[in-house]
């Protein structure tokens, strides 16, 4: 153990590169592991609790029957890459991405680069080049709604794990059908209640289910175009109770 | 201390016989620069212990301008405006230094000698200054208020305070690393794996120098068949390894075969100055936009037009969704 003076110089020549170069700039062992946490995407919602965010260097699939809100909290979650100042890759083969959707979620277009493969290859090169490069912070595979019977599966990412482990990047994969030969991180996403008033349709509750049974609830509004977070589904029963 | 020389080139040379002396002097001096059509500075500073004292470089440009078939006279001076009128009384096929101080050196010559305005000479003519040293003898914030910006660095050249510096070219450096491996590379994976110590290298010289690699070039020699040559254009420049070995494999990765590959080198064929791109120090991902960039071209070209895009709201409160946005393509 080194005298006092030293501690002291070594506390203050760690604080002047701190200064200088940034708080990232060193890390003290102790803090490594909570910036190990920090790496995830956080989404700000009630997502964050159930899963800690969107995991780095791992893929995650989001899946559920149409309409129930998994794109909407994807692009909560290409939101919340870009306010980090990173870019985003979205694999869109079956070309339904709506860039007002998009917008009105917070994510900003100029940084969200669309790529319409037109082939399961051509969708799976693109995902791994944008995983592998670097560039990106996230890259979401979205594979379309079941009705268009798309050629991209969940199924179909099995080459991209070890890519997608070997980098800093998220990869979302947004789909209608969960894998069934592969075992992925997986948050399903169901549609408790539509919300209607005056006889139409204005919006919808989902849940969002981890793997542990835990749940976060959400509500959609149509006409507003909001994305209400309604909690944890244990917090809001402990709360009640 | 001596640090420009300048070399006048007889005035009947051909213009080939120029172009030669010039490339000559490139080619044995660090930094030449043209100071107009025949008349070369050659910038010594830092050259003595290399090349010997500025008298000794004078006499061997004497030497090579010869050799190009283009005599000349070298004038040796502190600064380029005084080495190129001692150039200038310099016979052809010599080598001068200045035996005084650069201003004691001006002092007798002629005030035309120094780069002013007709109205200005016509001026000084009247008030009866006729040599550089009156006109040096004036007060430097009177010329500056009465002749204006020009005429006062003629006068700061008349004092012999030239510190005008020689527009040099910097001499060609081949940034290149090469590798003979014992056994024949076959697959591209392996040849990746190699390639990544030689884009090391070529990294490290390419921002040893403060640059940029804007073309690369591998070179690959293959048993029983001819070289394999790929060329590639980074876009943006970039002196990052992996940027460099990233488009080495796509374009490894657009060839079926690559064969027995015995060695292989990286050059960088083409080069730009390094200078604003060093964004990503200690902003991880901010940072990776030139990533991203490279990325969208490598897609761009893989997958054609029509397949890469960026999205623009145009009208959001537009009543037929076509209107609302629009897609553009991210590499035209």
């Amino acid at each position: 153990m080194g005298s006092v003076a030293t501690v002291a110089a070594l506390d203050g020549a760690v604080a002047r590169i701190g200064q200088r170069f940034g708080s990232r700039a060193l890390t003290r062992g102790a803090s490594f592991e909570r910036r190990s946490e920090e790496r995830s995407l956080r989404t700000g919602t009630a997502f964050d609790r159930l899963a800690g965010g969107i995991p780095t260097g791992s893929p995650c699939v989001f899946v559920g029957t149409g309409t129930c809100g998994k794109l909407a909290l994807a692009l909560r979650a290409v939101a919340a890459a870009q306010r980090e100042g990173a870019s985003v890759m979205w694999v869109d083969p079956s070309a339904t991405l709506d860039p007002l959707a998009a917008s009105r979620a917070g994510v900003d277009l100029d940084r969200l680069l669309v790529v319409r493969a037109r082939t399961r290859e051509d969708a799976l090169f693109a995902a791994a080049a944008g995983v592998r490069s670097g560039g990106f912070r996230l890259v979401a595979v979205d594979t379309g709604p079941a009705l268009l019977a798309p050629f991209v599966r969940a199924d179909d990412v099995a080459p991209l794990i070890p890519i997608v482990r070997g980098s800093a990047a998220a990869l979302v994969v947004v789909s209608d059908e969960p894998a069934r030969r592969l075992v992925l991180p997986t948050f399903r996403f169901e549609r408790i209640a539509w919300e209607q008033e005056l006889g139409r349709t204005t919006g919808w509750t989902f849940a969002v289910s981890a793997a542990r049974g835990e749940q976060a609830l959400f509500h959609a509004r149509s006409l507003a175009r909001q994305l209400l977070d309604l909690g944890v589904r244990r917090e809001l029963v402990e709360a009640s109770a | 201390m001596s640090r420009v020389a300048v070399a006048r080139i007889r005035p009947g040379a051909s213009d080939a016989a120029r172009e030669r002396a010039l490339l000559s002097l490139r080619a044995a001096l660090p930094r030449v620069g043209v100071l107009e059509q025949g008349v070369y500075a050659c910038d010594l500073r830092g050259t003595a212990r290399l090349l010997g004292v500025p008298l000794v470089v004078a006499a061997r440009i004497v030497s090579v301008c010869a050799r190009a078939d283009a005599a000349c006279a070298v004038g040796v001076a502190p600064g380029a405006f005084v080495a190129r009128v001692l150039a200038e009384r310099t016979p052809l096929g010599e080598a001068r230094g200045l035996a005084t101080g650069p201003r004691e050196f001006l002092a007798p010559l002629p005030v035309t000698t120094l780069p002013l305005d007709p109205r200005v000479l016509e001026e000084l003519s009247l008030m009866g200054i006729r040599e550089v040293g009156a006109f040096a003898a004036l007060d430097a914030g009177a010329v500056l208020d009465r002749f204006g910006r020009a005429a006062a660095a003629a006068h700061a050249l008349a004092c012999g305070t030239d510190d005008v510096p020689v527009h040099g070219v910097p001499p060609v450096r081949r940034i290149r690393a090469g590798r003979r491996f014992d056994d024949a590379i076959g697959s591209k994976e392996q040849l990746v794996f190699a390639l990544r110590m030689l884009a090391d290298q070529v990294a490290q010289s390419l921002a040893a120098d403060g640059l940029a690699a804007l073309r690369l070039l591998l070179h690959a020699e293959r048993d029983g068949a001819p070289p394999l040559r790929l060329e590639r254009v980074l876009l943006p420049p970039t002196a990052d390894p992996t940027a460099l070995v990233r488009s080495l494999r796509w374009a490894l990765d657009e060839r079926a075969e690559i064969g027995a590959i015995d060695a292989a080198a990286i050059e960088a064929l083409e080069v730009e100055p390094l200078r604003g791109r060093q964004l990503g120090l200690f902003a991880p991902d901010g940072a990776r936009i030139e990533e991203a960039i490279a990325v969208a071209q490598h897609l761009r070209g893989r997958l054609g037009p029509g397949a890469v895009l960026r999205a623009r709201l145009h009208a959001p409160d537009a009543r037929l969704p076509e209107r609302e946005a629009d897609w553009t393509e991210v590499v035209a």
